[in-house]
């Protein structure tokens, strides 16, 4: 996932490439490529917007329609630009019985955004997850890679501010 | 991918029982249908016989002697020697829990409030709430299917918190209304969009309790391609789609069948009929023809097209400066005085190819005798280019539409389905279902194109030349020839198992050069076991115009005739007469310059006439229309509201014919009622089926040798003489197009469907010229801009619509009624046009003449809706 970010953002510059043609190139454009070809189209663009949509529609003569009737129904494809940092609040049994959904409280008021949404500002990306794997840490909350374990709502606003003047 | 639905006729019976009961169905059935053939009712909601086995209601539940569990029925495949059993106590409480679970997302006070019974005596006036929330606020109350389930399966108190979803009804799209508040997710919808009419226009988007059903992010159908057809609202078992025409009316008081009046593949349709008035149109279920399907026009535009408040309900007489309502008895005796001083050769009668056979043949019964040999013709001649020969050798040729689903090769040239001949479209989907082949000939990426094992992309204009040489191709059946390949190297119609054949042609080939190669090489193919054709032409009624003679030079029957002085490309050439007698077509934008023009339609013209007679509408009298396939099938009369100043004074056109030749002293013209007619043309064309017989008939051909009127007349238009495609070498690009004009698709009668069916004019089918976006860059046409097409020396000006199925170097446009151009696809240079310029819209509203409009007063019509 960090390199189709990094990725990304190289594909923002002036001169990036265009990925279609690549990733035409990787499958044959069969019907039952769907899948794996979203996935394709997600890691070169970051998300699904409506024109990958359509050129995937026409590419697989599918409708648009049912190609992102299958793309909602996995919960890995995004339909909007992800944001520039990824904050992950994770809500597994541990981390919801040591604080999770304060700290999920916390950042939704801090950032007026709602878990599963980007700020208006494209900085942050709020997820809710179930488990990271590192229970004895919780309550847990991740910056992109990085993971911040034994979290309270008072170091939690400390990580934004460092983050935000970083 | 889904389980074929359709069972094959030679599948090896098995027998079963079903509740006790001894059943014997064809393997490949389902426990579903076979309970169904039994008698036996189970309930159900997301099953229906057009649609592949869903199991997503879970309502069918049934027990199977040895089975696990409880297997769905509609989703199980009969066995032999298979015991069933659907009504046991635990079924009955299982199927009540499951409806109950299914109604937790369902506003469901309409089915279990405790009043419910005094309600619908005594309140029935809470109605066109914008969202339906149940109760008397909802389209279907009292004519749904979740209502009449909740019933059968007996629940009257759920348990679980009813949980409204929130969600915002969609008014937006034309037709019909979307209240997803009301849907229960069984997926008739998608499926139906996607396995039937091939458009997969609905999705189901997300997932969990979350599910929506709808196009891609959000977009509106518009968007999306829908093609309106409205299937859909058709299988919906809740009140969530809805007819915007027609969602108030209620339960109708009764359905009849008949046939749409718009194209000439006459499907059957059911018409829903309320208080006497037209209310809504629900497609018929003859499965040789729509088996359940039908396009925008027939699903959506007959009750508008029959009650919009511009339509002419009364006889209406030019008097001096005035234009005038008079009484049927003025306007005839007026008419009839101003016929009788006339010289025959002075007087030409121009008859829509949309009239009923019995208006059709006393036409021209009433032009040919009653007027002692005045000239008759008809705008049915545009849709038919090549000529009346050629078409009724066409109508010899064994047309069928049912086995274009079973063919095992298809061929469509130069056809889009979206929006006509839908159920064509949808025809070839089916045979696609079952295995078999699509070959696609056409110059714009249609909708079939999308779904063809092979497109053949023939250059702009050249579908015919590129049709006739993959025919030929097929006919020869070498090895590697081009054709043969392009079918799938099949032995086409051959003795040994050869596959069977359908060809597909659409109206604009026959518009394109070389269209007069096709037909040696179709009735060579024709002579073939296997082989169906399926040859296709605008208008409703153009086969009953040729066979029933209401062409100049052909006679019913269809006989050769010689001709009289006058007919349409005369006429177009400026040999105007001094009596202009329209009956139902107005193919001019103003008004000839003729002494004195009579119009009989169901709108006035675009000009001023000096006089104007009513005719009765599809709905508003009984008769029959003749198919492309020759069936003749009959149309019913459900609108029975009193003749007088509100609902109009209209006649059918053949009963005006009569009172008309009354009063010229001609009785042996007269008709009793519309079978008098039809007995009229059983005695004079005794081989076509005046009685109304639904089979398919091949016409007996014209003689070859049959002289044209006029040398025009024969071929098209006299502006016909411009270069075809080929002829001119200068090449594409840099500002030079191809120029394919078409038949408009939206015309019946006189009018512009577009115009009087609201709906129709948003989708903003036929307007301007149709451009590929890149095309229009290049030009430096803005979007939303207007082009100049320069045609022969004139100007056309219209707006520029960018049309990705357009190939590139073409222009693509409908002729409309006062259209002057060569109908053949024309070279022509095109320019980024300037706006000021700009003509009239293409489109026009019907216009009420000068003076008082009292032909309008029946605009008050309740059902305008």
């Amino acid at each position: 996932m960090a390199a189709a970010r990094s990725r990304l953002r190289s594909a923002a510059g002036p001169a990036a490439p265009d990925p279609w043609p690549t990733i035409m190139r990787e499958f044959e454009g069969r019907p039952a490529d769907l899948v794996p070809v979203l996935q394709r189209t997600q890691e070169a663009f970051g998300y699904l917007s409506p024109d990958s949509v359509r050129r995937v529609a026409r590419w697989l003569k599918l409708s648009e329609s049912d190609v992102f009737g299958v793309a909602t129904f996995y919960a890995q494809f995004r339909f909007s630009p992800p944001g520039r940092h990824r904050l992950r609040v994770c809500l597994g049994t541990a981390c919801h019985v040591k604080g999770g959904v304060q700290m999920l409280e916390t950042l939704e008021r801090r950032l007026a955004v709602e878990a599963g949404q980007t700020t208006p500002d494209g900085e942050y990306d709020l997820e809710r997850v179930v488990c990271l794997g590192c229970c004895a840490l919780a309550p847990v909350v991740t910056v992109d890679d990085a993971i911040y374990g034994q979290m309270s709502v008072l170091r939690l606003q400390g990580l934004l501010d460092e983050h935000a003047h970083a | 991918m889904t389980l074929e639905p359709l069972t094959r006729l030679d599948a090896p019976a098995l027998s079963l029982e079903i509740d006790h009961q001894a059943v014997s169905v064809p393997a490949g059935t389902t426990v579903l249908r076979a309970a169904e053939l039994a008698g036996v009712y189970v309930p159900s909601l997301c099953s229906h016989k057009e649609l592949s086995p869903f199991g997503g209601c879970r309502l069918c539940t049934v027990e199977i002697e040895g089975a696990r569990g409880y297997p769905l029925a509609c989703s199980t495949l009969v066995a032999d020697g298979m015991e069933v059993t659907t009504d046991t106590v635990a079924l009955r409480e299982m199927r009540q829990e499951i409806l109950r679970l299914i109604l937790s997302e369902h506003p469901s006070s309409c089915l279990l409030c405790g009043e419910s019974d005094d309600c619908r005596r005594s309140l029935s006036t809470i109605r066109k709430a914008g969202v339906s929330t149940g109760c008397r606020s909802c389209p279907n109350d009292g004519d749904c299917e979740l209502q009449q389930v909740v019933e059968r399966v007996g629940i009257s108190e759920i348990g679980y918190p009813v949980a409204y979803r929130g969600l915002e009804a969609e008014h937006d799209d034309p037709f019909y209304d979307r209240d997803y508040n009301l849907c229960i997710l069984c997926g008739r919808c998608v499926r139906m969009c996607h396995e039937v009419r091939g458009a997969s226009v609905l999705s189901f988007k997300y997932r969990g309790p979350r599910t929506l059903i709808g196009p891609a992010f959000g977009t509106s159908h518009l968007m999306a391609g829908c093609e309106f057809c409205g299937a859909c609202v058709s299988v919906c078992p809740t009140g969530t789609l809805a007819d915007k025409v027609s969602k108030w009316d209620g339960v109708p008081d009764g359905l009849e069948t008949s046939t749409c009046p718009f194209c000439s593949l006459g499907c059957r349709v059911e018409l829903a009929h309320k208080d006497g008035a037209l209310s809504s149109v629900r497609a018929g279920h003859d499965v040789e023809l729509n088996d359940g399907q039908l396009c925008v026009r027939g699903r959506f535009c007959l009750p508008e097209a029959t009650h919009h408040h511009s339509r002419a309900r009364q006889p209406m007489l030019r008097k001096g400066a005035y234009f005038r309502v008079a009484s049927w008895d003025e306007t005839l005796d007026e008419v009839a005085a101003r016929l009788s001083g006339v010289a025959p050769d002075d007087v030409l009668m121009l008859v829509s190819g949309d009239l009923a056979n019995e208006g059709l043949y006393a036409a021209q019964r009433f032009a040919r005798v009653g007027l002692d040999g005045a000239g008759v013709d008809s705008t049915a001649r545009d849709r038919l280019p090549g000529g009346p020969v050629f078409w009724s050798r066409l109508f010899a040729l064994p047309i069928s539409l049912e086995a274009l689903a079973a063919a095992d090769t298809v061929i469509v040239a130069g056809l889009d389905t979206r929006f006509s001949f839908s159920v064509a479209g949808v025809q070839v989907r089916r045979a696609l279902r079952r295995g078999g082949r699509l070959v696609v000939v056409d110059a714009r990426e249609s909708n079939l194109a999308r779904l063809a094992d092979r497109w053949l992309r023939a250059r702009p204009g050249d579908e015919a030349r590129e049709l006739a040489g993959l025919l030929a191709d097929v006919r020869a059946g070498g090895e590697g020839a081009a054709g043969a390949e392009a079918v799938g190297g099949a032995a086409v119609g051959g003795e040994a198992g050869g596959g069977t054949l359908a060809i597909v042609i659409g109206p604009r080939v026959f518009d394109c050069p070389g269209a007069g190669e096709l037909l040696p090489e179709l009735e060579a193919l024709a002579t073939r076991q296997g082989v169906s054709i399926l040859p296709l032409a605008h208008g409703a009624n153009v086969r009953g115009a040729l066979e029933l003679g209401a062409l100049a030079g052909v006679l019913p029957g269809p006989r050769p005739a010689t001709g009289g002085a006058l007919d349409l490309a005369r006429l177009r050439a400026g040999h105007l007469p001094k009596v202009l007698y329209l009956v139902g077509e107005s193919p001019f934008a103003t008004r000839p310059d003729c002494e004195l023009v009579i119009a009989q339609d169901l709108y006035l013209p675009p000009f001023e006439v000096d006089a104007f007679l009513p005719a009765a509408s599809f709905v508003e009298a009984e008769g029959t229309l003749t198919s492309i396939e020759g069936r003749v099938q009959e149309l019913r009369r459900v609108e029975h509201l009193a003749a007088g100043a509100v609902h109009g004074r209209a006649l059918p056109d053949w009963q005006i014919f009569s009172d008309l030749a009354g009063r010229l002293g001609r009785p042996d013209l007269q008709y009793g009622d519309d079978a008098a007619v039809r007995a009229a043309i059983r005695a004079e064309a005794p081989g076509f089926a005046a009685e109304g017989d639904r089979r398919r008939r091949a016409m007996t051909p014209l003689a070859a040798g049959t002289a044209p009127v006029s040398a025009a007349a024969a071929g098209g238009r006299p502006q016909d003489g411009g270069s075809s495609v080929e002829a001119d070498d200068g090449p594409v690009g840099r500002g030079r197009f191809v120029l394919v004009s078409e038949h408009s698709l939206l015309r019946h009668r006189g009018i512009d469907l577009a115009a009087v069916v609201e709906g129709l004019g948003e989708l903003h089918l036929e307007e301007g010229v149709a451009l590929n976006p890149d095309d229009l860059a290049r030009l430096g046409v803005e979007p939303g801009g207007v082009v100049t097409v320069g045609l022969g020396g004139s100007d056309l000006v219209r707006v520029a619509r960018p049309d990705s199925d357009c190939p590139r170097g073409a222009a693509y446009l409908v002729r409309d009624e006062a259209w002057v151009g060569p109908s053949r696809p024309v070279r022509v240079s095109i320019r980024a046009g300037d706006r000021s310029r700009a003509a009239r819209p293409a489109r026009r509203a019907p216009v009420a003449a000068a003076g008082p409009r009292a032909g309008d007063q029946g605009g008050g019509h309740g059902n305008d809706r």
